[in-house]
């Protein structure tokens, strides 16, 4: 732990921390483009210079390149460092094109940020700027390569973080450029980290161009609802519609990114098509309507089959919150089934995959990031858990070895690896750290049950982002899967909350009520419709695949994305207190209102038993907290 | 002047394999697979005081012991032939004329490493040198010089020749060893320093063409007797020195190390042509400061020419004239180099154009007085580039503007170049 003074600010650092970092530890920003914490150093850019006073290196240099030691004593003021630190904003800007009202990165432009706090500001360079032809990324991805500051992020984080071969630099000196070999669909899943990584505006998100500034954009933490990992986002909205997502450090989870499906995963939040009206027998009304509407036919229904024939479906993408209510009102109506999952493989692999996780051996993608030894079974990564693939890859890049076995999407992973027909011929004694990555399929899961894993970790790769929170739920509460129910031949009615049920429903069961964002096919079968928040647009709780549960927060309102006006009411010429289409409510707090209804008082969820008080404490901003240890509260 | 590097060989011609055994070729081999142990000449090499000669001058022993001994799995020996050093071409003339001179000298310098493979990176360009290369090192395996179990000693070696693509960023150490392992020519962060991590990850040292083709003379001679071949006694050896531009004879001598400047110019070079006053030269390759008529005193020796302010380095001179304009001749360098960034980082790739085109300004009479500034300013800047590339390519700004600041004034203050001679621009 060598302790060092920067600006005459002692401060003691881990080992192996540069200047750069301890500097930024105690508050002090240095400039930096070509530094990211995730890629490390490369040297490139030269704006982090400092000027070292005393201890074993003198003179000026590069904060992100030296580590810090025993005695240094560091100015990031000193005369000289700042001269040199201008120069290179000097040199930056002389290429760079003064287009930043046209550009979409301006105002969360580095470059921008970092070239008005350094004061340049008067050209002395009067030739020509050097420009380029710009290449067609594909439908995600806009180019602008004259905007280039060649601090070499998007190469290194494309090639060595992500192993994407069709990306590259070609050229030397001033005609060094970022790109492909020939226009086209960049291939690989991670390629929209290249726009969050870039200092400046030569990636930009074309799905949300043109469309705000930073200071625009409603935002706030989330969690991605893509797959069971629950990367942590930032998704970005305007005007009620949900423009763009970015990747939220979390360094347990999915560290700096998050893959492409989780950021461009945002057309059904904002379609057209979206179900956002409360509909009886087809009859738009409104949720409070609804909902008495559907307080009447539930008695009913109650008096005439009786609670036995009641099905309450939810699934694993609803939040936990949601999840406890559909228990709650389960108990409360006394309904016959509950259920979670909709097909009974899914479920017991589920349940199976979730009883084997325990605190010590469930792996995070941090714990198979720093693996050396990995196995990967039964498990599509890039289909399945695109983040966990790049995991992989850096415990590769760090030496380790990998297995693969069985189902796997093996011609694309982005790492080498040796496939195996069984876990048995998996050396996992040979390593110090082993982990083994499996998806939530029967026969992997009854593998992974009848062999000895001693010390070994598990990532068991679920289905849905709520998966296990759902599954550990459903144990609790004796709920059963949704086809079993079926094939028992007991079920009348069904009240489903954001639940996808893959087949006809036999014309005998009765629909009493769907609560979902999606457009599901079960709407049109519905009797009564109730139309809910989507995971931005409300708080809500996920439990990833290894048991960590996670706060996302609301980020915009609910409602018909103003752009979806029609023009005469662009500007919107009739106020109105609500938005139009923004009736809506989480699924969990329609259940409370009908709770209410039924005569139930109202609670929330530290009525609902000690079990899932903790999560009312828990805080989005953070690393999230493991269900293990929920005893001992967050 | 006795010849140790160019004796025997002759102009145009390339010294056969049966030619250079019958004159002592391989002796030196010989006598140090049979006798000598790795550390012995490792030692010898020390002890002579032979320092790079491919342009940092670092001592060549110290470089090696730089290598962890006790380390198991391969290390690497390359040999730096990516000679592209503006007003340099000593390594060429060495190797067409003489290639097993360096095979010998890498075999012994592989044999006190420990190096059971090494490379011949040879640049772009250099075709007949690469060809020579390839068929001294196929003659010296059929004679059992290479290969397996080398003259029954045990001692196994393979030379690879490698013809780079061409850049002169490939001529910085760390660069060559990405672009041999096929990565881009980017340099390498230091430390760690090849010796420790190099080709592969593996302890690799890197040395000069010329520096490894003195390796035989120093096992034959001995180093005392090697060191004192130099005009001085603080100088070691002999160096190859290649001339060119307003002298009578341009070619590439091998002189004493420690001859003055004047003694190479009046001695070997002839004088300056009839009708040509001595200007300036270019003292060691186009990333050193210039040195003019006050320096011709100067022993043409690593610490002279670095204490009169400029750098021995390839001993590449070019001599200019009184018809010279020095910003012209600057100019030409600065693009070159402008050219031959690798565009790695902010002050070589950006800043050297912004050199060229201020440079242009200045020539082409367009010039302001605040252009000096702007100069002067990146000839300090510049030290902070990533590697030497920037630093070196800023040597003969700082010679313009240490020796010929009137000169460049005077091109701002008449808004045009005051000198006739244009042919370099």
């Amino acid at each position: 732990m060598p302790r060092i003074i920067i600006d005459n600010i002692p401060v003691e650092v881990p080992d192996g921390t540069n200047l750069l970092e301890a500097a930024r530890s105690i508050g002090i920003t240095i400039p930096h483009f070509c530094w990211h914490p995730a890629l490390g150093k490369a040297g490139a850019c030269r704006a982090c210079a400092v000027m070292m006073l005393e201890g074993p290196v003198k003179g000026i240099q590069m904060s992100c390149m030296l580590p810090a030691q025993e005695g240094m004593v560091v100015s990031t003021g000193d005369p000289e460092a700042v001269a040199l630190r201008h120069s290179v904003i000097e040199w930056l800007m002389i290429n760079h094109p003064h287009d930043c009202p046209v550009c979409d990165e301006g105002g969360e432009c580095q470059l921008q940020d970092f070239t008005i706090a350094g004061g340049h500001s008067i050209r002395r360079y009067d030739g020509l700027k050097r420009t380029h032809v710009n290449q067609y990324l594909g439908e995600q991805i806009e180019h602008e390569m004259n905007r280039c500051i060649q601090c070499y992020r998007c190469v290194r984080f494309y090639q060595e973080y992500a192993g994407g071969t069709d990306f590259g630099v070609t050229g030397r000196a001033g005609s060094v450029y970022f790109g492909r070999q020939q226009d086209g669909q960049l291939e690989s899943p991670f390629s929209g980290n290249l726009v969050d990584i870039c200092p400046t505006g030569v990636f930009t998100d074309k799905t949300a161009r043109f469309r705000a500034r930073y200071w625009d954009y409603d935002m706030a933490p989330s969690i991605c609802p893509g797959c069971s990992l629950g990367c942590n986002t930032v998704p970005m909205a305007r005007y009620r519609e949900l423009l763009k997502t970015t990747a939220r450090r979390n360094d347990a989870v999915n560290g700096w990114f998050i893959c492409d499906r989780g950021r461009f995963s945002k057309a059904a939040v904002n379609s057209p098509d979206r179900p956002r009206l409360a509909l009886v027998d087809g009859e738009a009304v409104s949720m409070d309507v609804a909902l008495d509407c559907l307080r009447e036919r539930l008695a009913g229904f109650l008096e005439l089959d009786g609670p036995e024939g009641l099905a309450i479906v939810g699934s694993p993408r609803m939040s936990q919150e949601a999840a406890v209510m559909a228990a709650r009102l389960r108990e409360i109506t006394g309904a016959g089934t509950l259920c979670f999952f909709a097909e009974a493989e899914q479920s017991a692999a589920t349940a199976a995959a979730v009883a084997l996780l325990t605190r010590d051996n469930a792996a995070s993608q941090e714990d198979v990031r720093r693996s050396d030894l990995i196995a990967v079974m039964e498990c599509d990564l890039l289909s399945d858990a695109p983040m966990m693939a790049l995991a992989v890859r850096q415990a590769w890049r760090n030496g380790a070895r990998v297995y693969v076995s069985g189902r796997s999407g093996v011609e694309v992973l982005p790492f080498e690896f040796e496939t195996v027909r069984a876990l048995t011929d998996i050396p996992f004694s040979s390593a110090t750290n082993p982990v083994l990555i499996c998806g939530a399929d029967r026969k992997g899961i009854d593998s992974i049950r009848s062999t000895s894993l001693e010390g070994v970790k598990l990532a068991l790769v679920l289905n849905g982002p709520n998966a296990f929170g759902t599954a550990l739920l459903a144990g609790g509460q004796e709920a059963v899967s949704f086809s079993e129910a079926l094939a028992d031949g007991r079920i009348k009615g069904i009240i489903t909350l954001e639940a996808d049920l893959p087949s006809e429903l036999p014309p005998e069961i009765r629909v009493l009520a769907v609560a979902d964002w999606l457009p599901t096919r079960l709407i049109a079968a519905t009797e009564i419709f109730l139309p809910v928040t989507s995971w931005v647009e409300m708080d809500g709780t996920y439990i990833n695949h290894e048991g960590r549960a996670q706060r996302f927060t609301k980020v915009m309102h609910p409602g018909l994305p103003i752009k979806g006006l029609s023009p005469e009411l662009h500007p919107p010429r009739i106020h109105r207190h609500d938005a139009p289409g923004g009736d809506i409510l989480p699924t969990g707090e329609i259940v409370l209102q009908l709770l209410e209804r039924l005569g139930s008082e109202r609670t929330d969820l530290t009525g609902c038993g000690d079990t899932w008080k903790f999560l009312t404490l828990l805080e989005a901003e953070s690393n999230g907290f493991l269900i293990y240890e929920r005893n001992n509260g967050p | 002047m006795e010849q140790l590097l160019l004796k025997h060989t002759r102009a145009g011609q390339c010294l056969s394999f049966e030619e250079y055994r019958s004159t002592g070729g391989f002796a030196a081999l010989v006598k140090v697979i049979r006798n000598w142990t790795p550390d012995e000449v490792q030692q010898s090499v020390i002890d002579s005081g032979l320092r790079g000669r491919g342009g940092a001058g670092f001592p060549t022993g110290r470089k090696w012991s730089f290598v962890p001994r006790d380390l198991t799995g391969p290390r690497y020996l390359i040999c730096n032939c990516d000679e592209m050093e503006p007003g340099t071409y000593k390594d060429r003339v060495l190797l067409e004329r003489n290639p097993h001179l360096l095979v010998e000298g890498m075999t012994l310098a592989c044999y006190a490493l420990g190096v059971q493979h090494a490379f011949i990176f040879v640049r772009s360009g250099y075709e007949q040198v690469a060809g020579n290369l390839r068929d001294a090192i196929a003659a010296a395996h059929r004679s059992g010089y290479l290969g397996k179990n080398i003259l029954g000693g045990g001692f196994s070696l393979e030379l690879d020749v490698h013809q780079s693509a061409g850049r002169y960023i490939c001529g910085e150490e760390t660069a060559l060893i990405n672009a041999l392992e096929g990565k881009r020519a980017n340099p390498r962060a230091k430390p760690p320093f090849p010796a420790v991590k190099g080709l592969w990850g593996q302890p690799t040292v890197v040395n000069n063409v010329e520096t490894l083709a003195n390796i035989p003379a120093i096992i034959n001679d001995g180093p005392l007797l090697w060191k004192n071949r130099a005009a001085t006694p603080e100088a070691a050896g002999t160096k190859l020195f290649c001339i060119s531009g307003h002298v009578v004879n341009t070619d590439c001598f091998e002189l004493p190390l420690g001859m003055t400047l004047g003694e190479i110019i009046d001695g070997p070079c002839g004088g300056m042509r009839p009708g040509s006053r001595f200007k300036a030269c270019i003292p060691g390759g186009a990333s050193t400061p210039y040195f003019t008529d006050a320096h011709r005193a100067v022993p043409m020796d690593f610490d002279p020419v670095a204490k009169a302010g400029s750098r021995l380095g390839t001993g590449g001179i070019v001599v200019f004239d009184h018809t010279t304009c020095m910003v012209a001749v600057t100019l030409n360098l600065i693009r070159f180099f402008a050219r031959e960034s690798c565009g790695w980082c902010t002050p070589c790739r950006e800043g050297l154009p912004f050199v060229q085109h201020t440079l242009e300004r200045i020539e082409s009479g367009r010039g302001e007085a605040r252009d000096i500034d702007i100069l002067q300013e990146h000839v300090n800047m510049l030290n902070y580039a990533f590697c030497a590339l920037a630093p070196g390519a800023m040597g003969p700004v700082d010679g313009l503007l240490n020796h010929f600041g009137d000169e460049l004034r005077e091109h701002i203050s008449a808004g045009r170049c005051p000198l006739e001679g244009d042919y370099i621009c």
